[in-house]
Order: C-alpha cells, then sequence, then structure tokens
C-alpha cells in the first residue's frame, strides 16, 4: 500500500482520467461500444482508487496533508509539483469521482446531439483531470493550472453540444444559438476572473520568499506577512478569482445562460463540482492565507450571499424554463455555502463543505432529471409539462424526492448545509459585525422559506395535475437502466448524507477548525 | 565556430530538398558548440560572440526556417516559378538573423538587421500578379527603409558621442565618461527604438503589418511574424542592455507605454476581423507588446535577467505555436476555398486532426494552461510584478484585461470551425494534409504542450541570461 500513500495514488486520481482520454482519442470512431466501454471503465478505476485512499487516510489526523509529494516542476520559478489532501478536500475528491462516473453512464445512452461520443466522454475524462487536480493540488502555480484545465472541455461540451435553440442577446446584432453565447461568456467571465488571481498569487509569491507553496504561504500568512494595501489588493483579486466561480452575486450572470445550454451532464458536471471549486479556492487559499483580509471581507461576502440567497430564490420563481430554475437555485445554495465561510466559524465552514457535498449531490441529480424530462418532453417550459406523476411515475417520483431534498428537508442531505450555515451566521467569529451577520441569517431564513416556495410550486406546475393533451399521441418513455443507475447512487447518498452527517464532519471537522484556528487563533 | 553561418550559404542549390538539408545540418555545429561550451567565444575584435544565449536563439531561428521550408514546400510548387530564388532568399534573411544574435558591434547588428529585412522586401511581393501582394510589398519596403534610416541614425549619433563601435567599448566609455543620462544617448534609443519598432511591427509602427501579412504568401508570412519578428526582438534586447543600459529608466517607460497601447490596440483590432491572416496579424502586434513589456520593465528596474529571461521565453513558445496558427489557418484556407474565416463552419468535422491542432495553437496564444503560451504569459508577468512599481503593476493588469479580450478572438476561430453548421455539407472534396504539412504540424505542437506541461525545460534559460547579462 506504499504506493497509495506515497504521492503516486494520488496522482493517478488525478491523470488517469486524461492518459484515458488520450488512449479514447486513438480508438477509432467505428468502435462506439469499446468507446464507451472504455472511458466507463477508466472513470470507475479511478473512482475506486480514490476510494483506495479512504482506508490509507488518517483521519485521527485530518487536519494534516496526507498521502501526498512534492516535486520540483518548474525550478526556473520555485513551482513544485506538490499535492496533498486533508479532511477538506477528501470529501469533495471523492464527489468529483464518483459524479463522472455517473455523468458517463448516462451518457452511454443519451448522448446529446452531434453524437460522437469519442469527443464527448474524452472531454469529460479531461474536465476530471482539471477538478481533481484542483482538489488535491498545494502549490499556486499547480492549483492554477488545472483550476483553467476545466475551462476548455466545457466550453466545447457546452458550444458543440448544448442548446440549439436561437434567441436574441443584447449586445448582438443577429439573433444567436443559446450554446453560442452562453459557451464564451462562460469562458471569458471565469478566464477574466482567474487571469487577475494570478497577477494575485504572484503578488503572494514575491512577498512572501518567492514561494508557491499553499503551506507554507499560510504559515507565512498567519504569521502576518501579509498586511496593508497589498494584503487588501491581493485579497480583492483572488475574491474576484474565485467569486466568478462560485459564482456570488453580481457575477452570475454567466451560470443561468451555462446551466441552461449545456447538455445534460455538461450541467451536472457545471453543478457538482465546477462550482465548487471556487468555494474551494476561498476555503484552501483566500482565507487561511490572509486571514486578516478575510475578516475585514467576511461582512462584505455575507451581505453578497445574502443577497444571492434572495436575489437567485426570487429569480426562481419567475421562471418558467424547468432548467433555469435550477441554475438560479444553484445561485442560491451557493450563497448559504458562501454564508458559512464568511461567518469564518467551525460551524459556518464545515456547514460550507457538507452544502458543497450536498448540493453537488442533489443539484446534479436534479439536473438529471429535468435533462431527461427535457429529452422525453422536447420542452423544459412548466406552462406545458404537468401530470408528470402519471406519464413518467419514476421520473416524476425522484423529482419529488430531490425537490425536497433541495429545499433542505431534515434528514436529507441539504438540510445541514442550509441549517448549518445560518447558525454559524448567527454567532459569526468575535470581532466581525454581528448585526450584518445576524441581518444575512435572516435574509437566509426567509430565503429557505422562497426556496420551499419556488420548488413546491416547480413540483405543482411539472409534477401533479392532469397532463395536457399534447402528450397523448407521444409515446413517452419514463427512466431506463442507464438513467436509473446514474440517479439511484445520488438518492441513495442523499439520504445517507441527511442521517449520517457525520460520514463529511467525520473527515472535515478537525482540519476545519485546525485551519481556522490557525488563521484566527483560539 | 562561424561553420552554421557558411552552410546555409552554401546551399543555394535550387532544390528544396537540399534546402531542408542544410539548415538541418546547420543545427549540427551548434550542438557541437553548445555540448563543448566552456566559456564565451569572441571574435573579429570582439565584435562577433559565441555565448549560449546566441547558440539557443541561433537554434530558434534556423528551426522557424526550416518549419517555413516545409510550410512552402507544396505552396512554391504549385507555383512553377522562382523555386531557387525563393529558398535563396529565405535563407540569406535567415543567415541575417543568425548574424545579429552573435553580433557585439554597431556595424555588424546593422548589417544583420537590413540583411534579416531586405530579402523579406522581396519575397513579401513574391504573388506578382496580385494588387494586395504589391501593396503590401511596397508598404513594406518604404516604411522598412525608413526604419533602417532611422537605426542609422541613432547609431550615428552614438558612434558621434563616444566615437566606438563595440558594444562592451561605448558602455565602458559611457561609464567613464558619466555620460549615462546624456540627451544625445536618450535620443539615440528613442530613435533605435523607433527604427527597429517597425520590424518588430509594435504600436506605433505597425500599420505596414496587416497589409504585407495579407497580401504575402502564406509561409513568407509566417516567417515575417515569427523570424523577423524575433530578430528585431534580439537586435532591440542586445541593443537596449548592452550600450543603452544606462539609460533604462527613460526607454523603460517608452517601452511601458509602447507596450500596453500595443496590446490593447492590437486586440481591439483583432476583434473585428474577418480574415485570418489579418486576424494573426493584429493578434501577433498585441502578442508583441506582451514580449516587450518584460523589457520595459527591466529597464526600470535594472532587474535585466528577469526581463530577458521572461522575453526570450515568450519569444520561443510564440515562435512555434504562431507557425502552428498559420499551418492551421493555411489548411482550412485551402480546403474552405475562402479568405474569410466564417466560411469555415464546421470544417473541422472533415479533418478532426486539423481541428485538434488548430484548437491547441488559438489557446494557446490565448495563454490557456496547459498550453504553452500560458507559461509565456506568466513569466511576462512575473517579471512585471517583480518590479513592484506602478508602471509594472499597471502594465500587468492592462495586460491581464488583454489576456481575456484576446480569448475572444482565438475562440473565435475555434467556435466556427467546430460549432458553426457545415456550408455544404455534401462536398466531397478531400482534405489535403501533405506530409511536410504534418511534420510542422507534430513539431509546433510538440513544443507547445511540453512548454505548456513542463516548462521547467526553460529554466536554463534563467542561466543563459545571466551569463548574458554577466559579460
Amino acid at each position: 500500500m506504499e504506493l497509495l500513500t506515497n504521492g503516486i495514488g494520488l496522482t493517478a486520481v488525478v491523470f488517469l482520467p486524461i492518459v484515458s482520454a488520450l488512449v479514447l482519442i486513438a480508438i477509432p470512431k467505428s468502435q462506439e461500444l469499446l468507446i464507451k466501454g472504455f472511458a466507463l471503465i477508466s472513470s470507475i478505476v479511478t473512482f475506486v482508487l480514490s476510494v483506495l485512499l479512504l482506508p490509507q487516510f488518517d483521519f485521527s489526523n485530518a487536519d494534516k496533508l496526507q498521502l501526498g509529494n512534492k516535486i520540483t516542476w518548474i525550478k526556473s520559478i520555485n513551482a513544485n509539483y506538490e499535492i496533498g489532501i486533508d479532511g477538506i478536500s477528501l470529501p469533495l475528491l471523492i464527489l468529483s469521482t464518483f459524479i463522472t462516473v455517473l455523468a458517463i453512464i448516462y451518457s452511454i445512452e443519451h448522448l446529446p446531439e452531434p453524437k460522437s461520443p469519442k469527443g464527448f466522454l474524452a472531454l469529460i475524462l479531461v474536465l476530471e483531470t482539471g477538478m481533481n487536480g484542483t482538489f488535491v493540488a498545494l502549490d499556486l502555480i499547480l492549483f492554477f493550472v488545472f483550476f483553467e484545465i476545466v475551462l476548455l472541455p466545457m466550453y466545447f461540451m457546452i458550444g458543440i453540444w448544448g442548446d440549439k435553440t436561437v434567441r436574441s442577446v443584447a449586445g448582438f446584432k443577429n439573433q444567436i444559438e443559446t450554446r453560442l453565447y452562453a459557451s464564451i461568456k462562460f469562458f471569458v467571465f471565469t478566464l477574466f476572473g482567474s487571469a487577475f488571481m494570478l497577477l494575485g498569487f504572484l503578488g503572494l509569491y514575491y512577498r512572501g520568499n518567492k514561494t508557491f507553496s499553499i503551506p507554507e504561504l499560510i504559515e507565512l500568512g498567519t504569521s502576518g506577512a501579509f498586511t496593508g494595501t497589498f494584503a487588501t489588493l491581493v485579497f480583492a483579486v483572488l475574491f474576484l478569482g474565485f467569486a466568478v466561480k462560485v459564482p456570488m452575486w453580481p457575477l452570475h450572470t454567466w451560470l443561468p445562460d451555462a446551466h441552461t445550454a449545456a447538455p445534460t451532464v455538461g450541467s451536472v458536471l457545471l453543478a457538482a463540482i465546477l462550482l465548487k471549486l471556487g468555494s474551494y479556492g476561498f476555503i484552501r487559499i483566500a482565507i487561511p492565507i490572509l486571514p486578516e483580509q478575510a475578516k475585514a471581507w467576511a461582512p462584505a461576502i455575507a451581505i453578497l450571499s445574502a443577497i444571492g440567497i434572495i436575489y437567485g430564490s426570487l429569480a426562481c420563481l419567475a421562471q418558467t424554463d424547468l432548467k433555469r430554475l435550477i441554475a438560479f437555485s444553484s445561485v442560491g445554495h451557493m450563497g448559504f455555502v458562501m454564508l458559512g465561510i464568511a461567518s469564518l466559524t467551525p460551524i459556518g465552514v464545515n456547514a460550507a463543505i457538507i452544502g458543497m457535498v450536498a448540493h453537488g449531490v442533489i443539484t446534479g441529480l436534479l439536473f438529471f432529471l429535468s435533462g431527461s424530462m427535457a429529452h422525453t418532453y422536447h420542452t423544459r417550459d412548466m406552462g406545458r409539462l404537468g401530470g408528470n406523476m402519471k406519464l413518467l411515475p419514476k421520473t416524476g417520483a425522484l423529482l419529488g424526492f430531490t425537490a425536497m431534498a433541495s429545499l433542505g428537508l431534515p434528514g436529507l442531505a441539504g438540510f445541514w448545509g442550509e441549517f448549518m450555515a445560518l447558525l454559524g451566521a448567527f454567532n459569526p467569529l468575535d470581532g466581525l459585525n454581528v448585526n450584518i451577520f445576524r441581518g444575512s441569517m435572516v435574509a437566509g431564513a426567509i430565503g429557505t422559506v422562497l426556496t420551499a416556495g419556488y420548488l413546491l410550486w416547480m413540483l405543482q406546475r411539472v409534477n401533479l395535475g392532469e397532463p395536457s393533451d399534447e402528450w397523448n399521441e407521444m409515446e413517452l418513455h419514463d427512466a431506463d437502466g442507464y438513467e436509473l443507475a446514474a440517479w439511484i447512487p445520488l438518492v441513495i447518498l442523499t439520504i445517507l448524507i441527511g442521517v449520517f452527517p457525520k460520514l463529511i464532519f467525520g473527515a472535515t471537522n478537525d482540519a476545519v477548525v485546525s485551519l481556522l484556528t490557525k488563521a484566527f487563533g483560539g | 565556430m562561424i561553420l552554421d553561418l557558411i552552410l546555409p550559404r552554401k546551399s543555394k542549390y535550387y532544390v528544396a530538398a537540399f534546402a531542408l538539408f542544410g539548415t538541418l545540418a546547420s543545427l549540427a555545429p551548434l550542438v557541437i558548440q553548445w555540448a563543448s561550451y566552456t566559456s564565451p567565444l569572441y571574435a573579429f575584435e570582439n565584435s562577433y560572440v559565441v555565448d549560449k544565449f546566441s547558440i539557443i536563439l541561433k537554434g530558434l531561428f534556423i528551426l522557424i526556417t526550416y518549419l517555413t521550408f516545409l510550410l512552402s514546400i507544396n505552396f512554391i510548387e504549385s507555383d512553377k516559378y522562382y523555386q531557387g530564388e525563393y529558398y535563396y532568399l529565405l535563407l540569406s534573411s535567415l543567415l541575417g538573423a543568425l548574424v545579429v544574435s552573435s553580433s557585439r558591434d554597431l556595424l555588424t547588428i546593422f548589417i544583420g538587421i537590413e540583411l534579416a529585412s531586405t530579402p523579406m522586401f522581396l519575397l513579401s511581393g513574391w504573388k506578382k500578379g496580385d494588387r494586395k501582394s504589391n501593396e503590401g510589398a511596397i508598404k513594406f519596403f518604404l516604411l522598412g527603409v525608413l526604419s533602417a534610416s532611422l537605426i542609422l541614425y541613432g547609431f550615428s549619433l552614438l558612434y558621434g558621442l563616444t566615437g566606438k563601435l563595440v558594444f562592451s567599448e561605448i558602455s565602458t566609455y559611457l561609464l567613464s565618461n558619466a555620460l549615462g543620462d546624456s540627451p544625445v544617448l536618450l535620443l539615440s534609443s528613442i530613435l533605435v527604438i523607433s527604427g527597429i519598432g517597425f520590424k518588430i511591427s509594435v504600436v506605433p509602427f505597425h500599420s505596414w503589418a496587416p497589409d504585407t501579412y495579407e497580401g504575402a504568401p502564406l509561409p513568407v508570412t509566417a516567417y515575417l511574424s515569427v523570424s523577423s519578428k524575433a530578430t528585431g526582438f534580439v537586435a532591440l534586447i542586445v541593443l537596449l542592455t548592452k550600450v543603452f543600459e544606462t539609460s533604462g529608466q527613460s526607454w523603460g517607460v517608452i517601452l511601458a507605454i509602447i507596450s500596453g497601447a500595443t496590446m490593447t490596440l492590437g486586440n481591439l483590432v483583432a476583434l473585428q476581423q474577418s480574415n485570418p491572416v489579418r486576424l494573426l496579424a493584429y493578434s501577433s502586434i498585441s502578442q508583441a507588446g506582451f514580449i516587450i513589456a518584460p523589457l520595459a520593465a527591466a529597464g526600470i528596474t535594472g532587474n535585466y535577467q528577469d526581463g530577458i529571461f521572461a522575453s526570450v521565453t515568450y519569444l520561443i513558445i510564440y515562435a512555434f505555436m504562431n507557425l502552428g496558427a498559420f499551418l492551421s489557418i493555411h489548411l482550412f484556407s485551402n480546403f474552405a476555398g475562402s479568405d474569410n474565416f466564417y466560411d469555415w463552419g464546421g470544417v473541422a468535422k472533415h479533418s478532426p486532426l486539423a481541428g485538434v491542432l488548430t484548437t491547441v495553437f488559438f489557446f494557446s496564444l490565448a495563454g490557456i494552461p496547459p498550453l504553452g503560451g500560458w507559461f509565456a504569459k506568466f513569466v511576462v508577468f512575473r517579471s512585471l510584478l517583480s518590479t513592484g512599481e506602478i508602471v509594472g503593476i499597471s502594465l500587468a493588469i492592462i495586460g491581464a484585461v488583454n489576456a481575456v479580450i484576446a480569448l475572444v478572438y482565438y475562440a473565435r476561430i475555434s467556435k466556427v470551425i467546430w460549432m458553426d453548421e457545415l456550408k455544404n455539407p455534401e462536398q466531397e472534396k478531400t482534405f489535403e494534409f501533405q506530409n511536410p504539412l504534418k511534420v510542422v504540424g507534430a513539431l509546433t505542437v510538440l513544443v507547445t504542450f511540453i512548454s505548456g506541461v513542463f516548462p521547467g525545460i526553460f529554466s536554463y534559460l534563467g542561466e543563459v541570461s545571466s551569463i548574458f547579462f554577466g559579460n
């Protein structure tokens, strides 16, 4: 088991997918079965590898970075291949490998137009390398590279396999297909954030003894190496980079477009993993390296999160498009995650991590369901849907269940993240303005009510009632084996995390407490 | 020692094969020089030097020329006349570039610069019957002559001030006579920067480039935008750091302004282009802004090592990815038979291989990891921020914004070839991807990937540039 602990195991989890993608490209197009089988097997192997890391991971020392390694990478700038995981990144890493497997299972039978499974599956695998890599990277430059690798596959996924509906967009002379507009918007927004983030990393490098190592920078940061205007500027650019990705209001506008336009699997991966890269960046990089700045910015982040929660739910209430509704619900849910982080307390940050995992599982499932329904009905317009329970009983039942989980029903995964984030905001870190946080908490609480409102309304419009006549003539197929194989695990996970949140907290708590103690003192 | 200079001259035989072989063979003495390198070798009373810096650049120039030949083979064969002259002119230009990287006195470097650019006047007008080609060539020629005279005037001022020709003697003279902030020196540096500014097409000396690029045969354009540019940069680096070192504060600011303007203007105009060659012309103007940015920072802080490292690293990565980009537009415009890339809808479906190559090169130019371009941009930002001064930081911010703007038009090509609908789906025409072009694609894509994933290979440049400056 030596191989798993000295960094090779983690490296394999990161690079196996991209190597498989290269192999996949070499397989001739005509061997469709082989292509699909190979992609599935390689994603399963990656997942199994990441699970095999669990017994090697020392949970009693979950606050320490483990199973990692450090090798020289770019000597001239002192950037290293430094990897490792602790209790914070472990659940996210496994979530990422797990969701990828489900995404590939779903894609076997349900490829969006134009089919071409080779390119699609290869892009998913490249994407997985970027996601896994971001969660294990402990060097700023390595982190940056992985953070950016996800852009290209997602850009092409949206642009080639995305929604072909033609619409007019402000600023464009001619009407443009949704996919084309959404893909470049996604790309430009994220790159804008990360270009500045890179400048921030370089700033840290020059003030911090010319190192890019995150653990070393945390040591420096907590001993007060970064202060004054410099620190404010660096935090500002890091904030920009991560907040676009999360996305926080008002930088969220790319998200509804990208989610709506992306093919089903694209939306699932985007919601389940890609958004987490931003909030993970706050927890891993911005807060521990610049604790004083984090404290100064926390109230602002809390307010923006509260606005995000309210805005997201109100926007949901105004949607007629099922997929767009779920997309906006992400803005709200990620608002809870950021509110938890902004409280800078163990409860809040733990809430953020479990919220991230729960949102990944639940919203991932919601996108699977809505994608499948859109495929069956050829529309996402909730005004035309209705009586789904009668037409597609399996899908309808799952939709009902997932909506309940998403609105934070106790006993299911979504509950812990929302509830504890509010708890964290009620009692933020000493020295933070209690009024602002309690105000945000109240806003968040109103948000939970609104969330319940729009999800129940959505259920009423889509699931309940009598089916409209237009579906009488059509042959509608309920969920098939591949779909159920992709969905049932998510349902189980939702219940498991809901009933035993310790599954996540067991790993995260020590790491979170130690991170915050280091940053803000006992 | 100067075998590498003589060999390409000898390969004046009028066959492509020999030119290819000659250029490759001339790499051999370079490798030997590198392997047996102990200390810089000087010749002709210190006016010609062989050090690691010049060996690397010569390697780069020879490789670029080799790739240009490969690009040209089918092109030149398709039009029957003047094969020999074509190769001869390109080789002469290569010789000029080689001289520039080694020359350490005013006369030699001037001869080198002119030797590198004069053949290009002829080559850019190669398509005789084409009005655009003639127009481009005339513009290029007139401005080229102007730029030569500016450089020469700058040199003559310098000679008048110091009475010396060799760089090392000039800088010693300037130091010992405390002429560091003499206005004549400043004027001379401005003239030299303007003169070379034409060669590297930075704003406001860029206006010839798009027309000339559009009119010239595509391989020539590729060579112009890569090798000619690199020659200009090398001359600029050598002159600024070896001769005008003492007035770095002043020319640093000038370069910083030029750099910011070049990045921004090049990018904004590139956004509007529908002709792929013009798009690459403006994009290469904008890239030039990135390449001189570290030099500006170096001038201001006096930390030449970081600046030269960043510029040269950028130059090398840029050379390969840009050649690759020219290869891709060559392939697609031939196939689609159109000079407007909006007509290329869905062409990648006819040749996924060429489609992937195109995607790689254009996103590398945009600086998306893990492709080489990100490291080039990264070292530039790194050297800009190392100054800790307002000029460097503002330039870095301008650069970051420009990197995002550039993405829009670089991504547009990929968008068109992959995502747009096929123009005529039942087109029977087969996609031509000749073997020599495949070699170009393979080499450039390899360099693009390796430099992005293992940028550590550039580490030696850091030492090299310190040695270069230590002399």
